[in-house]
């Protein structure tokens, strides 16, 4: 029987779900027969659309991407991915793709396309005006999660050694930087110590502040299938002010009041010491207890938890909590087989998100959950390159490539030395962190901003505030991204660059393990691949500022080709130089490892034949990290080297309830959330422009819990107000059991003025991590009028 | 038109009506389901929008655990679109105000 194309491609498509599962189908030989082919080539890579790394292969036929099947044997995703990394090829070919450099002189004016030449030459004046009228610190580099490693590393690389200052950020301050925080305060190195495989070991799943339903759909996948396979001895436990999609696989859904989780968590250790149900052994071998700056004991702690019994903690968390909920769900963590606890920025986009972080943390090293197969404290990352390029690779204001802090004048040498450049070059003081180099750009501090692959004009808290300065004629702001977006509308420079597949580099996602994506197509127009823009610039930096120190910065990779050459050069100097012997050594992840690997390599790998095996999947085990048997002090299995605890011991944390920044109250009665959605990613400035995305969820809504809404008067679709102190919006309700009652969810995804929901967020931060608010705040609610049809919009 | 592979997990015990369910779907061709409640299908629709609402649908059922896709081929539409026969529908128009 002949088989036509199609029905080759449909029973390609049967074979490849069916290989999942392990279902044999009939016509499985006659398609191996048929010889057909659905792509020329396929190409393997990531996808881009979460912190999880799942890996794809991109089918290409006749240079142009035809097709996506999931890596079956990535440890990743074992070959699943979600509707939203499906459609990304329609990024690629997207019409409203930028192709041309285009500027402007003054804010008000339109753009003007531009050559190269005379964009580059502009950049460059405008940051040596700035640094030689200011100094480097009137200058700053706003990154992203999403930016590759080579990225990251070689923007901070000229803007610390370059123009010597640290005000280099990224949109990973607003989405982790507390568990950074928490990481480091409680087992004192950042990054889980674990990853995704210990979802298959565990007998407890203890979710927190994630939807990872809609979040990580993948990674829900593989919750889900640990639970429906094991029906009866594996237990999740779903803790969230909100009920979710997440919820439906759940054994207990714990709904309390937003913000009251530091009660309930500190009820659970308080369980946990007061039946004894802690691990003595792994405590006296590994841990201390920390009040304050003090170490305290035991029973101190206990006494501190005094606060926290199971009873009082119900009360201060309402919603269905009891004190009887809070047992079992202590019983359950402490007594399973291998408890896995996940969060995502529920826990994480908090005013005291490194206290949340340290109270999961907590209950962990109590029981001696972790460093075993099936236990680890999981934070999950919402962008695919938050842990690599931006917590390892230097993007933040505060570290250095290589977890090394700016303020020790040791570490700053080292890498001053390995880019060969004089020491005392890069600035002893950290730079400002994401809110304050905002505040600064309001003030006027700031002069000249480069802003890469993000777009804090909708992501930043209390937005309209920042938008004025960004809006600012004396603030000189250029922009590099492959869509227009609200902050490219506010700069004078735009620069197009080339998307995922266009250009080569590596991710580093949530599970400590870094990807390689190669470049397979090319990038439209005249679109460059954002490493080839900052060498570019950075040569004509160093001739306006007469410099041969910003020369010195780019000079190993000058004349490299930009698609492979380049970004290899870079990779090589970062993992070679600044990561070896650091806790997150990368020196065997090689490219030529990382091209050889179905997934990738999880660090520390120091070499490329221990690389080749995937790297490390337990941190700090001797078992399965080599780096605990080198750095080994004792004889134990277990052995905490981490940077940040000189002991080398994990800290146990007394850390009190306290509220949210804003708390609801009379004039602002309702607590407000804010989330993602399944199809949409961050602003939509891609998936809104894919009409099927788009068409699936075209604006943001708000739920609102049905006792409420009946209160109020307010039925499914009407359009109803949130307003709080910074601003308003508008937006249709969606009556649901979602949120608990007091509370409303607003989607943030809109980009839409009258529904952007960061005008109403209030832009308080966490004291530590520097992490804003975006989960609580204070709104008061008003129905205005029955449903009305409203437009969607993407700039 | 875009093909698209997909496991569709459900509760074992519910399997057998939703595969019943799904047989029923235009554009859904089910292939196989296991006792641990993964059911095969394959996707068939004019457009990605089609099968972008159909999958959206299914995510939404309550019954419905998970969606995985497994491979996704497009290249009739892709081919489409590199021709300029089919332009991904954009049901609003872009600022044009600081544009060249």
């Amino acid at each position: 029987m002949v088989m036509t194309r199609r029905d080759f491609i449909k029973k390609t498509a049967a074979l490849s779900a069916a290989s999942f599962v392990g279902l044999n189908l009939p016509f499985a030989k006659h398609v191996d027969q048929a010889g057909a082919t659905d792509a020329d080539k396929w190409v393997r890579g990531s996808c881009r659309l979460c912190g999880l790394g799942c890996r794809v292969e991109l089918g290409l036929k006749g240079g142009k991407p035809v097709a996506i099947r999931g890596v079956a044997k990535s440890r990743t995703n074992f070959g699943y991915l979600c509707m939203k990394g499906m459609l990304f090829y329609k990024v690629m070919e997207h019409p409203d793709r930028l192709k041309m450099p285009l500027y402007r002189e003054s804010k008000k004016d339109a753009f003007r396309e531009i050559s190269w030449d005379e964009a580059l030459d502009i950049a460059a004046k405008k940051f040596a005006d700035a640094k030689k009228e200011f100094g480097g610190d009137s200058t700053a580099y706003y990154g992203s999660g999403q930016a590759l490693t080579e990225e990251t590393y070689l923007f901070q690389k000229v803007m610390r050694g370059g123009l010597q200052t640290n005000n280099v950020e990224g949109n990973p301050r607003l989405c982790m930087a507390s568990a950074v925080g928490g990481y480091l305060t409680s087992f004192g190195a950042d990054e889980p110590i674990g990853g995704y495989s210990n979802i298959e070991k565990s007998s407890c799943i203890f979710i927190i502040g994630s939807n990872m339903a809609e979040a990580h759909p993948v990674f829900f996948r593989r919750v889900m299938r640990r639970k429906m396979d094991n029906k009866d001895t594996v237990k999740v436990i779903n803790a969230d002010p909100r009920v979710s999609p997440t919820s439906r696989i759940a054994d207990m859904h714990m709904q309390f009041r937003p913000g009251t989780d530091l009660a309930m968590l500190n009820a659970m250790a308080y369980v946990i010491i007061e039946e004894k149900l802690f691990d003595k052994k792994f405590i006296s071998d590994y841990a201390v207890f920390k009040s304050g700056k003090n170490t305290v004991d035991m029973d101190t702690y206990f006494a501190e938890l005094g606060d926290y019994t199971p009873e009082k903690a119900a009360v201060i968390c309402g919603g269905n909590i009891t004190g009887d909920m809070i047992r079992k769900a202590a019983r359950w963590f402490a007594k399973s087989n291998g408890t896995v606890s996940c969060w995502c920025m529920g826990i994480n986009q908090r005013k005291r998100g490194v206290w949340a972080n340290n109270l999961i943390n907590n209950l962990h090293i109590l029981t001696g959950q972790l460093c075993k197969p099936g236990a680890d404290s999981f934070s999950l990352t919402g962008q695919p390159n938050a842990c690599g390029g931006v917590r390892e690779g230097g993007g933040l204001c505060h570290i250095l490539p290589g977890h090394r802090l700016v303020k020790k004048e040791k570490l700053r040498n080292q890498v001053e030395s390995a880019w060969g450049i004089p020491a005392g070059r890069i600035p002893p003081k950290p730079g400002y962190h994401t809110m304050a180099m905002f505040k600064a750009v309001n003030e006027g501090k700031i002069k000249a901003i480069w802003i890469n692959c993000t777009s804090p004009a909708q992501s930043l808290p209390n937005v309209d505030l920042y938008r004025k300065g960004m809006a600012r004629e004396d603030v000189f702001m250029v922009c590099t991204d492959i869509f227009p977006t609200l902050t490219t509308e506010l700069a004078n420079l735009i620069l197009p660059t080339a998307f995922h597949f266009e250009k080569t580099g590596v991710y580093g996602c949530t599970e400590r393990r870094s990807q390689i994506t190669p470049k397979c197509c090319d990038a439209p127009g005249e679109a460059h691949a954002e490493v080839w823009i900052v060498r570019e610039w950075a040569k004509r930096l160093a001739r306006e500022l007469n410099d041969p120190v910003i020369e010195q910065c780019v000079a190993p990779f000058d004349g490299l080709e930009e698609g492979y050459d380049l970004p290899k050069a870079i990779w090589d100097e970062y993992t070679q130089k600044l990561t070896k012997g650091r806790d997150s050594d990368l020196t065997g992840a090689t490219y030529g490892v990382l091209e050889q690997m179905h997934d990738g390599v999880q660090w520390p790998a120091a070499t490329e034949e221990y690389a080749l095996t995937g790297g490390t999947v337990i941190k700090f085990a001797r078992e399965y990290d080599p780096m605990a048997e080198s750095h080994a002090k004792d004889d134990k299995p277990f052995q905490f080297y981490g940077p940040a605890h000189p002991d080398k011991k994990l800290w146990i944390w007394s850390r009190p309830y306290k509220g949210a920044d804003e708390e609801p109250d009379a004039e602002y009665p309702f607590y407000l959330s804010t989330g993602r959605i399944i199809d949409h990613w961050h602003t939509t400035s891609m998936t809104g422009r894919i009409p099927e995305l788009l068409r699936a969820n075209p604006y943001s809504f708000v739920e609102v819990n049905p006792r409420d809404a009946e209160r109020m008067g307010i039925k499914p679709g009407d359009m109803v107000e949130l307003e709080s102190r910074r601003g308003r919006v508008e937006m249709p309700a969606k009556v649901v059991e979602g949120p608990i009652e007091g509370m409303v969810f607003a989607y943030w995804h809109d980009m839409h003025e009258d529904r952007m929901i960061n005008k109403v967020v209030k832009d308080a931060f966490d004291p530590g991590s520097k992490e804003p608010e975006f989960k609580i705040c204070a709104v008061k609610v008003r129905r205005l009028s029955g449903p009305k049809r409203l437009t969607p919009y993407v700039v | 038109m875009p093909i698209g592979g997909f496991v569709i997990s459900v509760d074992p015990d519910i399997r057998e009506e939703i595969v019943t369910m799904l047989s029923e779907m235009e554009g859904v061709e089910v292939h196989g389901s296991d006792a641990k409640g993964n059911i095969v299908a394959v996707i068939d629709t004019e457009t990605s929008e089609v099968m972008d609402d159909l999958v959206h649908g299914l995510q939404k059922d309550p019954q419905i655990l998970s969606v995985g896709l497994t491979y996704l081929n497009a290249e009739d539409e892709i081919e489409k679109i590199v021709s300029g026969e089919l332009r991904p529908e954009i049901p609003f128009g872009r600022k044009k105000k600081n544009r060249p």
